[in-house]
């Protein structure tokens, strides 16, 4: 997916997130970004590509990706075959920023294209055409994961993580994520007050009743939902109590929750 | 027939004279998940368990039908601390269900607010505060709490009943529910208020109780006789027992020199009586008399201390013993000092429990085990492309591009194969399950749980979720005693078929010796080597370190360990521990890697937790 960012998206900076990212872009070094589900990783990297007016190549990995999705392949045409760019290779030959999004997602044969762009050669060699393309000096990768989905078949493995700029990103503190749920949605600051209060409460839950806390996105969801009339309790049902679990009993606790908050 | 008029009399009565709505019951066991999951989420410590609170004697006034039915006597609040929250059974005094249930919410809600900042503040301003806190904290919960309050206000003894100073009190009472943080203290009254259901109780037995025994004990250590308590079980009624413990730097004043005005709503006293052994006939009704009593006290005795304690490291006898099945196999062990490793130097013995039968999953787990099987059949489904295929359900496109290729460049291939299809997905793994059996797992959690029953129970859900995959696995247990004895003992076999067979011998683990854990690796290494799968896992679950009688300890024991593991991971294994070791952090690092261990917090979600972490550990995830 290549997109360019037209309107600058809303991102709230918490940390030096941003001069970082600046510095590894103008060093040509690529970045690795680590945090649960929905907290803005991606949000965070369609703000930095329009604040550096680049285009932004998204790859969402998944198990069935291999190296070939990503550099490309030769498509049938009448009787003769074409060759067609892959997102690394469009990103390598226009310049811009990859996003290979849930990298440990992908096959292990991923990994082994992004090796030689992540060193000081910067190259992606091609095989089934011959080419050695040489990144240009606006290409920049970028890679994410979920550290709560590692596993040890699946994990990023030492010698990869190593190629990269870390940043650990988190669900916000409270009052950044009630304004980032304000700017979002529109939504007063009591609603946005009360959905974070909400989330943080579940968050309690995480590892023992929950696999997954809630994340900064569904409050956005859930917010929206309001906003555009639901009930508030039905709302939070939809948008934040169901995506996260399937026990009906613990779904009758959590809706217990959300009557505390909303009643 | 006086008697039987007599029960009937009582029956009626009682019924009369009733306070609640038995029909309306809401019970503490079929809500106890849902507030569990309530009561962490509002903040309350995930740790906590939530049992039944007993009913203590309140002492308030009386109606006079409940006089007369000699009911209304005894009532059951909610309290904390450090590891339970204690609710009452069943509540039935408000007329719906729905209203019963939230009052079930309404307290774990209260519980869940640190008594901390109230600690300066007498038992009913900390009442109104946390009260406040709560509102402030979840708005929702204001129009509920204020229907409660309308319907327990009408619970309490009426006004027009009541005279002068009690009334005051029980005025100040309804004004600190209705305007909670508006009273600043209870006005004096001759007999304690009726307690509130909707608080906390302010003045939780534990401490008062563990404060009388220890002056108690304190004051009689020259004293000859000696008084002891067994608590028969009973399926009824749960008793609060107060393990009382010596900690005599913090002897506060005793409970009764200080006026804690209406705090204190109950006296149950602790008395050493001079009772002779053959008293101990009355043990049957035992029960009874603990029925009657609000608490019992356990406490320390000088006496019996030691015959009430069995600590015993001989081996069992040899009729109750397992069955070894050979002499044993000599495996070496790393000596960190002469930095060599020393060759047979540990006998591992295999060893196959000899009084399993076969048994079906017992009951209890039955619904957990529902639920990783079916979180495990879900995991299966997950299904890949298999391409170039001869046939298959769609166009393997490579495949037909490289074909063409090869056709327009005159290379045929006699049977092109370009089509994919969807396959299950092909996993190749063998675990093996080495689980710790030393005698530390006999140590009790609570006072039903062991360790060792925590670790059944876990083997017994793991195996069920395993059983549903394709995944091949085996379990062994051992302990030790001294290098010459490594028991090894088998639960099952790759070979062997999870059943009612395997599940007897996954009963019948039972705690015991030492920890010689390189011993074991080792003899697990070997088993696993011989597999013929692709990936190998060996999961060890274990409650601490290694260690045994001789100089298998500290250091040693470590190193060696690591050096066990060092060897089954040269030989193509993946180790990784599973502990329930508090202090795991100091050395499970060192031995397994930061990555290579996982620690459980709560050792009660051991069962539940294993199943999931082998799931994520091997990728099903």
């Amino acid at each position: 997916m290549t997109s360019t960012i037209q309107d600058a998206p809303f991102y709230q900076p918490i940390g030096n997130e941003c001069e970082l990212f600046e510095h590894a872009f103008k060093h040509k070094l690529p970045v690795l970004i680590k945090g649960p589900t929905g907290c803005g990783k991606t949000r965070f990297i369609a703000y930095m590509a329009h604040k550096l007016n680049l285009p932004l190549y998204t790859v969402s990995c998944h198990d069935d990706l291999t190296a070939s999705d990503l550099v490309g392949r030769h498509l049938i045409a009448d009787n003769s075959t074409i060759w067609n760019d892959g997102p690394l290779t469009r990103a390598v030959r226009n310049g811009g920023i990859c996003y290979l999004d849930e990298i440990v997602e992908a096959r292990k044969d991923t990994t082994v294209v992004i090796h030689p762009l992540t060193d000081d050669r910067r190259i992606l060699p091609i095989d089934r055409t011959g080419e050695t393309l040489q990144a240009p000096d606006d290409f920049m990768l970028i890679v994410s994961y979920n550290p709560g989905y590692t596993n040890m078949m699946k994990g990023l493995k030492p010698s990869t993580r190593q190629r990269f700029i870390s940043l650990s990103f988190d669900y916000l503190p409270a009052a950044q994520e009630q304004l980032v749920v304000e700017k979002e949605t529109g939504a007063d600051a009591l609603l946005a007050q009360r959905l974070v209060a909400l989330a943080n409460a579940l968050r309690n839950l995480k590892d023992q009743d929950l696999e997954e806390m809630p994340s900064t996105r569904l409050l956005v969801y859930t917010a929206t939902l309001i906003i555009a009339g639901f009930d508030h309790v039905e709302a939070c049902r939809a948008g934040l109590i169901e995506p996260l679990t399937d026990e009906p009993e613990t779904i009758k606790a959590l809706m217990e929750v959300v009557y505390a908050v909303f009643g | 027939m006086e008697d039987i008029v007599g029960q009937l009399w009582h029956k009626f009565i009682s019924k009369v004279a009733y306070n609640g709505y038995p029909e309306q019951q809401v019970a503490l066991a079929d809500i106890s998940n849902s507030l569990a999951v309530f009561f962490r989420a509002m903040g309350g410590n995930g740790g906590l368990k939530i049992t039944e609170v007993n009913a203590f004697e309140h002492g308030a006034k009386q109606s006079l039908l409940q006089k007369i039915a000699g009911s209304g006597t005894h009532i059951e609040l909610a309290w904390r601390d450090e590891d339970t929250l204690r609710l009452p059974a069943a509540i039935d005094v408000l007329p719906n269900v729905e209203q019963n249930r939230q009052l079930y919410f309404w307290l774990a809600a209260l519980a869940s607010i640190d008594d901390k900042p109230f600690e300066h503040l007498n038992w009913i301003g900390a009442a109104q505060a946390k009260t406040v806190a709560v509102l402030s904290q979840y708005p929702g919960l204001k129009k509920r709490y204020f229907e409660l309050v309308a319907l327990i206000i009408q619970h309490r003894p009426t006004l027009s009943k009541l005279k002068e100073r009690d009334l005051a009190a029980e005025q100040a009472i309804r004004q600190a529910l209705l305007e909670p943080g508006s009273v600043d203290r209870l006005p004096l009254s001759q007999r304690p208020p009726m307690p509130v259901m909707l608080w906390l109780n302010p003045n939780p037995p534990t401490k008062a109780k563990a404060k009388e025994a220890s002056d108690d004990d304190d004051s009689s250590n020259d004293d000859d006789q000696s008084s002891s308590g067994k608590v028969k079980q009973s399926n009824n009624r749960k008793y609060q027992a107060e393990q009382q413990e010596e900690d005599s730097e913090q002897q506060k004043p005793s409970l009764l020199t200080v006026r804690h005005e209406t705090d204190l709503f109950t006296l149950a006293e602790m008395f050493k009586l001079a009772r002779s052994e053959d008293d101990d006939d009355d043990l049957d009704n035992a029960s009874e008399i603990a029925d009657d009593l609000d608490y019992l006290t356990i406490s320390k005795d000088n006496k019996t201390r030691g015959s009430r304690i069995k600590f015993d490291l001989d081996l069992p006898a040899a009729s109750d013993d397992d069955i070894a099945l050979s002499e044993g196999s000599l495996f070496p062990e790393w000596h960190y000092k002469k930095n060599k490793l020393i060759k047979d130097h540990c006998c591992v013995i295999p060893m196959v429990s000899g009084h399993a039968t076969p048994t079906p999953l017992p009951e209890n787990l039955t619904r957990a085990a529902r639920k990783v099987r079916r979180q495990f059949e879900a995991l299966q489904a997950q299904r890949q492309w298999v391409r170039g295929l001869e046939d298959g359900s769609e166009i393997d496109l490579e495949a037909y591009i490289n074909y063409c290729g090869e056709r327009a460049t005159g290379r045929l291939s006699a049977q092109p194969a370009l089509y994919k299809h969807m396959l299950p997905g092909h996993r190749d793994l063998a675990t093996l399950v080495l689980a710790d059996l030393s005698l530390s797992t006999e140590a009790s959690l609570s006072e039903e749980t062991r360790i060792i029953d925590v670790i059944r129970d876990a083997l017994f859900l793991f195996s069920e979720s395993l059983c549903t995959t394709t995944d091949q696995f085996a379990i062994y247990g051992f302990s030790s005693k001294k290098r010459q004895m490594v028991r090894f003992t088998t639960i099952k076999g790759f070979n062997d078929k999870y059943d009612n067979r395997v599940r007897g011998h996954i009963n019948a683990i039972r705690p015991g010796l030492f920890t010689r854990m390189g011993g074991a690796i080792r003899q697990a290494t070997e088993i696993l080597q011989k597999r013929p799968n692709a990936q190998k896992l060996l999961l060890l679950i274990t409650d601490g370190k290694p260690n045994d009688l001789d100089q298998y300890e500290g250091r040693y024991g470590i190193e060696d360990t690591k050096a066990a593991i060092i060897e089954a991971k040269q030989a193509g294994l993946i180790p990784f521990c599973i502990t329930i070791d508090r202090d795991a952090k100091e050395y499970l690092p060192y031995l397994f890697g930061s990555k290579g261990y996982a620690q459980i917090k709560d050792i009660q979600q051991l069962p539940s937790e294993l199943p999931l972490l082998y799931a994520q550990l091997t990728g099903l995830y």
